[in-house]
């Protein structure tokens, strides 16, 4: 089974654990989320006619009725994930695409991501000191199922960034390279404890 | 010097006593007080001693630019330097004392300088200091005289956060102007950042009353506007420090630097009251009249019991009115003017109405101190110097009222074009760049009203700009009564000390002389004398000092031009400026691994990794030697998974290949690998790598650890550049790797997977897909360090477990894991490169001596045409093996170390780029870049530690297994 980049001792911060309550920020570890990515001039009709549903314009993300974000990061190369469901039609993609039975002009691209969940009010405080987009016009024109997606630099790593608007309030999820799960999750928590009290949680 | 009475709109909190010590003596003053206030407060007035001359200073202008008030504050076993006294709120139980003192304030006994100011006129280092031979003695001289504040090198770094924020219209300035013009935008629907520097927003309008309320409410008013709108949020104690292209504005918060991107800057950062030049105007004492104003409205503190207002403008009589309501006595007014201008009359009128005397037409000769240092007596004349004109008063306190210069450094540094416009005596903006917007004093708008339209209208127009409303057509031009400044307060003494800039110790003299020795523009003479280059920047000195050089050139001020004070135009904390470090470090899946098994760290690019395994009671050596043993005897295993890893596919994979790297990739068959050599456009090496062959149109590669990212970027675009239809995938962080490596290795890895090992299926330089331990791997046999040896490839999340399962085998030969520094001396045994170590950054392919990597005959790849050409040159350097005799037992040997030089007669011929005792060969072995005449002898001579000199064999590498036969062990066996 496939490990979180996150190192589990991290997930064990007592400092910074506290009552969900008083909470302005939680911090997931969302890695454990099915997922795999595709480049090549066949990856969008690919993805069609497997029933995803795929986004028109580049830098934005849609999340279909069973759950699957597919996120266009270019006008060719795309991030599929399980964000709220369809885990197991995600798999079966991915084993299709490493599978002899590749679909032509498709390329695989293995997103083995550290995947972290930003949520809370605290949200855009956290926001403005780790990364130089404006993160609130984002928000404006993102919605449950829909939205723009950013891919930046927050605390000096490379980031695909969602923002997106849910019934609790504004959510970020940010995919990264895993080599910098360690670094990326204590500088998180270390910004964090600056904006206020956090609570850090993993469904991996 | 006392506090009075309660005042309307002081920001003291007279519940809250603060007690602190200056120079040794207990002070008390209130919460909201600043250093300076509470001292004023207490009746102290010599606040620090000045730069050069060690002269007795007090308070000059109490808006953060007193920089002769500046102090060193020790608080909590903290100690900090150049803590800006007229600004920063005192606290219980600082410790406080004035900067740049010997022997104390009271007593600096560096005062002597005031009496040799003879001999140290400005640019007298340029004339004695360029002695070779004294420089030194100088140099220390001066490096102990002279600096401000001591830095405690004790201290801890502070981490302080970095912010970014956004907005639609940012005000700099919350003055009336300001006020205004955040008020107009934010009703216009923008949003709006709105940073004064003060503690609270309301600039003039909350001191400079002139004895009565009314701007003050109507400041007021204008705060509880601000207040009330939503759009519109107000940072006090922040100044705008810098502007950058796009109006990326650096602010200065008190605990963080703020970076604003904002669609529209609004400057309405007002003016700084300039003072006048006359002898003795730094006596503590003298002061700017904005100055006693603040600390009047703001701390109810009286700077003076009697005292003159020098003035040439209504805002001097503003001040006057001011201390009469608090019970200052005002001795006289002297008015540089010869009547008092329209906007001056009301108040002149009711200042005589009250027994105040007013000189007009007069100038000052000279400020007296009296004993103690401070100042005591004016002595001043008619403006013609008639003798019969000379009159003394005596007095505690000077205000000097003779205008202003516009704070537009910002505009400056925006690209504004500024004009001098003579009705307001000063520069003001002639264009301004789109997005950028001035209003109030800054624009050289004075009166309250015109403030607070010109506030609007610029407000208005930064809306506009967002398409919210539409532009105002007429702009509202209300000129002034009168001229706020003074075309030329200034006033020189044959006995000197008529002070320009309070920062440096300059005097009118200094810029005279300065313009005879032909340093006679604005640039020339500012870095001649210094003048505007101390802590201030000259915001209290070069228009003055523009002035006096304008009148020695008999031009007029615009034709002078002006300086652009650089970003950041106002000084900033360094800790603000380093801001939290965020420093990236990369880790492997198998970094928690390696900690549990001992590892010891090691930077290598932005990874970590492990240096080598720590043994109990043995050292680092030994250590490291066994790691190299157990490859070469059984079987080791290191983490390779800091090395970049990028997937090709496409139609064009193979060509793209071909074109990249030196090798011959188009004819690799599927499931083999190669190595390949990549160069830039010189020929010049950058990185090399193992390439092998997935399917016909996929191929899977290596990069050197540290320029993965690099290469993965320049492959991209060389694919656009060169319309080539490949698809990369960077892997190099989604995929761990490790090389199990050793006689033992094939044994180990059959007990993980099912796939043929033999040398029949899988032979050396192979590479294929199979299951390791139940998780997707891709293996390479590859011989980096010169063993029978599988470098694993697979997906992190699975890196742990294939770890575990292949340490953890069951064998009679146990997989030991080794790090970095066996692997360097493994292959160095083998004299296999490191790009970057082996090379430099003009090293080429000819000089690595490879030939057997460089296929020139292809029709292209990326440096191919310059070796060509480097091929029929004479070689600049040629990697050579060397080896060090081996020692006699029990003795010990000097070696070299890697970049120790090596030497051809007196002349440097090379370096040494690796080198290490090899416990295989058990002698010290390495490879020098050398010149080809040494390299064609039979010994290096290397100068090691100390100067000395060794001699080592020269060698041809491979050191260890020359002919290969145990990386192809399988193949014999």
């Amino acid at each position: 089974m496939s490990r979180s980049p996150l190192d589990p001792e991290l997930l064990k911060f007592p400092h910074v654990v506290s009552a969900r309550e008083q909470a302005v920020l939680r911090l997931d570890d969302l890695s454990g989320h099915s997922r795999f990515g595709c480049k090549g001039p066949g990856a969008e009709p690919w993805l069609a006619a497997a029933g995803y549903s795929v986004p028109r314009e580049p830098n934005s993300a849609m999340v279909d009725a069973s759950g699957v974000m597919v996120a266009r990061l270019a006008t060719s190369e795309f991030l599929i994930e399980a964000v709220d469901g369809g885990s197991e039609r995600v798999d079966s993609a991915l084993r299709q695409l490493g599978s002899g039975s590749r679909p032509t002009n498709v390329y695989p691209v293995a997103r083995q991501d550290m995947v972290v969940g930003l949520q809370g009010p605290g949200i855009q405080a956290l926001l403005r000191q780790i990364c130089s987009v404006d993160f609130v016009p984002l928000f404006e024109s993102s919605g449950p199922a829909a939205g723009p997606v950013a891919l930046t630099s927050m605390v000096g790593v490379g980031v695909v960034a969602w923002p997106r608007r849910t019934q609790s309030g504004p959510a970020l999820r940010a995919w990264l390279d895993p080599s910098f799960a360690h670094y990326f999750w204590t500088t998180l928590l270390e910004v964090g404890r600056g904006v206020g009290a956090m609570v850090i949680g993993s469904n991996t | 010097m006392s506090r009075l009475p309660v005042v309307k709109g002081e920001r003291i909190d007279r519940g809250t006593a603060v007690e602190f010590t200056f120079e040794g003596r207990r002070v008390r003053g209130y919460r909201g007080d600043t250093i300076s206030s509470a001292l004023t407060a207490a009746g102290v007035r010599i606040l620090g001693r000045s730069f050069k001359y060690h002269r007795p200073r007090g308070l000059l202008s109490a808006a953060g630019h007193d920089v002769n008030a500046m102090m060193q504050v020790r608080n909590g076993g903290r100690s900090v330097p150049n803590v800006r006294a007229d600004i920063v709120p005192v606290q219980p139980d600082w410790d406080v004392t004035a900067v740049n003192t010997r022997g104390g304030l009271a007593r600096d006994r560096l005062s002597v300088f005031d009496r040799l100011g003879a001999f140290l006129p400005v640019g007298f280092y340029y004339k004695a200091f360029h002695s070779k031979r004294w420089f030194p003695h100088w140099e220390r001289m001066f490096r102990s005289l002279t600096g401000l504040g001591e830095v405690d090198f004790e201290a801890a770094a502070r981490s302080t956060p970095k912010r970014y924020d956004f907005c639609d219209v940012l005000v700099v300035g919350a003055g009336p102007s300001g006020l205004a013009a955040a008020i107009a935008a934010a009703e216009r629907g923008a949003s709006v950042l709105l940073v004064d520097e003060t503690p609270a927003a309301g600039g003039s309008g909350t001191y400079a009353r002139g004895g009565i309320s009314d701007n003050s409410e109507r400041t007021e008013s204008l705060i509880a506007a601000v207040g009330a709108n939503p759009r519109i949020r107000l940072l006090t104690s922040t100044y705008a420090a810098g502007y950058y292209a796009d109006h990326w504005v650096a602010l200065v918060a008190p605990e963080c630097l703020v970076k604003v991107r904002a669609l529209n800057v609004i400057v309405a950062q007002g003016s700084y009251e300039q003072p006048a030049v006359f002898r003795g105007n730094d006596l503590p004492g003298v002061m700017l009249a904005s100055a006693a104003q603040r600390l009047l409205y703001h701390h109810a503190v009286a700077a003076a019991r009697r005292i003159v207002v020098l003035t040439s403008n209504a805002e001097g009589y503003a001040a006057a009115l001011d201390a009469l309501a608090h019970g200052v006595e005002v001795a006289a007014m002297l008015d540089l003017r010869a009547q008092p201008g329209p906007a001056s009359e009301p108040a002149a009128d009711e200042l005589a109405r009250r027994g105040v005397l007013t000189h007009y037409g007069v100038r000052p000769i000279e400020a007296v101190a009296r004993e103690g240092g401070e100042v005591g007596n004016l002595l001043f004349e008619s403006a013609t110097g008639a003798p019969a004109g000379r009159q003394k008063i005596e007095l505690d306190g000077l205000w000097m009222s003779v205008g202003f210069a516009p704070a537009n450094a910002l505009l400056h540094q925006a690209g504004a074009r500024m004009i001098y416009e003579p009705a307001v005596e000063q520069f003001v903006p002639q264009t301004l760049p789109p997005g950028v917007y001035a209003c109030g004093k800054v624009n050289g708008v004075y009166s309250f009203d015109a403030r607070i339209a010109d506030g609007a209208y610029a407000g208005a127009c930064a809306a506009a700009r967002l398409g919210l409303g539409t532009e105002p057509t007429v702009k509202v031009k209300i000129p002034p009564l009168e001229c706020p400044t003074h075309p030329y307060p200034i006033f020189p003494h044959t006995a000197g000390r008529e002070f320009v800039d309070f920062d440096e110790d300059i005097q009118v003299k200094d810029l005279v002389n300065a313009c005879q020795e032909g340093f006679d523009s604005s640039e020339l003479l500012k870095r001649f004398t210094t003048t505007g280059m101390g802590p201030s920047q000259g915001k209290h000195s070069n228009m003055n000092a523009l002035r006096i050089l304008a009148k020695i050139r008999g031009q007029p001020m615009d034709g002078l031009g002006t300086t652009t004070a650089r970003p950041m135009f106002h000084p900033v904390p360094l800790s603000h400026l380093a801001g939290r470090r965020f420093s990236p470090e990369r880790r492997t899946p198998l970094d928690a691994e390696h900690a549990a098994l001992g590892a010891v760290w090691m930077p290598a690019g932005n990874w970590r990794r492990p240096e080598y395994y720590a043994v109990t009671a043995k050292p680092r050596e030994e250590a490291i030697a066994d790691e190299v043993r157990a490859v070469r005897t059984q079987v080791g295993m290191i983490d390779v998974g800091t090395l970049g890893k990028i997937e090709i596919h496409g139609p064009h994979a193979a060509e793209f290949l071909e074109r990249v790297y030196t090798a011959r990739f188009a004819n690799l068959k599927v499931g083999m690998t190669r190595y390949g050599l990549m160069l830039d456009e010189t020929g010049v090496v950058i990185d090399d790598g193992v390439i092998g062959r997935l399917g016909p149109e996929s191929f899977y590669f290596t990069t050197t650890t540290g320029n993965s990212a690099t290469l993965f970027r320049e492959f991209g675009r060389l694919a656009t550049w060169w319309g080539l239809q490949v698809g990369l995938v960077n892997l190099t962080g989604h995929y761990a790797a490790f090389n199990l490596a050793g006689p033992a290795s094939r044994a180990i890895l059959r007990q993980h997977t099912e796939l043929d090992l033999s040398d029949q299926a899988f032979p050396y330089l192979g590479v294929r897909e199979a299951l390791v331990a139940g998780a997707p791997c891709r293996i390479m046999r590859v011989g980096f360090v010169g063993e029978l040896g599988y470098e694993i490839h697979l997906p992190a999340g699975y890196a742990v477990d294939v770890w575990r399962a292949l340490l953890n085998s069951n064998s009679t030969s146990r997989v030991r894991p080794f790090g970095v520094e066996a692997q360097r001396m493994l292959r160095l045994e083998k004299g296999h490169i490191i790009v970057g170590q082996d090379s430099d950054g003009v090293t080429n392919a000819l000089e690595l001596d490879m030939p057997w990597a460089l296929k020139l005959d292809k029709p292209f790849f990326v440096g191919q045409r310059s070796l060509r050409i480097l091929e029929k040159q004479p070689r600049r350097q040629t990697l050579v093996g060397f080896t060090l005799p081996q020692p006699s037992s029990g003795g010990t040997q000097r070696r070299p170390k890697e970049c120790h030089l090596v030497l051809d007669g007196t002349q440097i011929a090379g370096r040494v780029t690796s080198v290490g005792w090899s416990p295989t060969l058990a002698r010290c072995i390495g490879l020098a870049l050398v010149s080809p005449a040494v390299a064609a002898g039979k010994q290096l001579r290397i100068r090691i530690e100390a100067g000395e000199e060794i001699t080592a064999d020269i060698a041809r590498p491979p050191f260890y297994d020359p002919a290969g036969e145990r990386q192809r062990l399988g193949e014999l066996t």
